[in-house]
């Protein structure tokens, strides 16, 4: 219906009534600041990471390892209660390719976020990350990778402690 | 059946930490606008006024909250009234303690069936009460704003 209208009703602006001071407005900057609370199995997890390893969790009914860690089940509805130390190795179950940021800033040469499924764990789970060192021709669903790991020092306690996964250059299993 | 763990400290909890960047440009509308402007330029309340319901709408609206009916008369109302409600403040908007409490006031313009809700100063917040009549002080350089009256004080 609404590409019928032609004119809207009301009192369109243009940027220049503000610039040119035709219109009075109000210029307000909120301060947006937030702190988003990991919660305790992320928490762990995220620790984890700072220390260079990968945390997850077993679910002492159905034995399933979750990573990212979980405290309860998502399919037993049990708590889970053990953790375990994960492998840095694992392999690509999704991927993207895109030449665009978050904000929509072009890119030269594309991010490739893809969901990484580590060794040992329970398959189906995995986190996100991106790979890098590869080219975007030879990423594919089942690529082998490892993680590359932020300096020990520059570690924050972040996802980014983890710097990328990158192609798995020979197994040693 | 219950969770194995849980944090102890408050220092175990992780927190992601950012800021969400936003702007805001408010204008005031139509009638908002000729409101401001004529305070701005004549230090002057002007109020719309519904001659079917016979009712006067400060600050002014362009449409009759009864009838609904546009409202194209403009009446100018005194910059005085009484107070009909009123808070004392000790915190500023970030809840850091004020070096001195403020008065926040709802008046009652005279002439008008709304008003104002404004600063009140120049009076001992104990001394404040329902009814008081008040006053406009303006500011000698206006520039548009609702903050072209300084503060309301008694008369």
């Amino acid at each position: 219906m609404t590409e019928h209208i032609t004119e809207y009703p009301g009192t369109p602006l243009k940027e220049r009534d503000f610039t040119e001071g035709k219109v009075l407005y109000n210029w307000w900057v909120p301060k947006a600041d937030y702190a988003w609370d990991a919660g305790v199995a992320i928490g762990k997890f995220l620790a984890g990471l700072k220390e260079g390893k990968i945390l997850g969790i077993t679910c002492p009914q159905c034995g399933r390892i979750l990573v990212p860690p979980r405290m309860v089940c998502s399919d037993c509805f049990v708590p889970t209660d053990h953790w375990v130390e994960v492998r840095h190795t694992g392999t690509v179950r999704m991927f993207s390719i895109t030449y665009v940021t978050w904000d929509m800033q072009r890119l030269e040469k594309p991010l490739i976020p893809a969901v990484i499924e580590l060794d040992g764990i329970t398959p189906g789970m995995g986190f996100m990350h991106l790979l890098d060192e590869v080219d975007r021709d030879d990423v594919h669903i089942g690529l082998r990778v490892e993680a590359v790991w932020r300096p020990a020092e520059e570690r924050t306690a972040a996802i980014t402690d983890i710097l990328y996964f990158r192609p798995l250059k020979e197994e040693t299993s | 059946m219950s969770l194995t763990e849980r944090l102890r400290f408050f220092h175990e909890a992780i927190a992601w930490k950012g800021e969400i960047p936003l702007q805001s440009r408010y204008t005031v509308g139509v009638a908002g606008e000729r409101f401001l402007r004529e305070l701005r330029d004549n230090a002057r309340l002007i109020a719309t006024h519904c001659p079917q319901c016979d009712y006067t709408y400060m600050p002014p609206r362009l449409y009759c909250e009864r009838c609904f009916a546009e409202l194209t008369e403009w009446v100018q109302v005194p910059p005085r009234g009484n107070i009909h409600a009123f808070t004392v403040m000790h915190l500023d908007l970030d809840e850091e303690p004020l070096a001195e409490p403020e008065i926040i006031a709802f008046v009652q313009l005279e002439g008008s069936d709304g008003g104002l809700i404004h600063r009140l100063k120049e009076v001992d917040p104990d001394e404040v009460y329902i009814g008081m009549p008040v006053g406009a002080v303006f500011r000698e350089e206006r520039e548009g704003s609702i903050l072209d009256i300084a503060y309301f004080r008694a008369i």
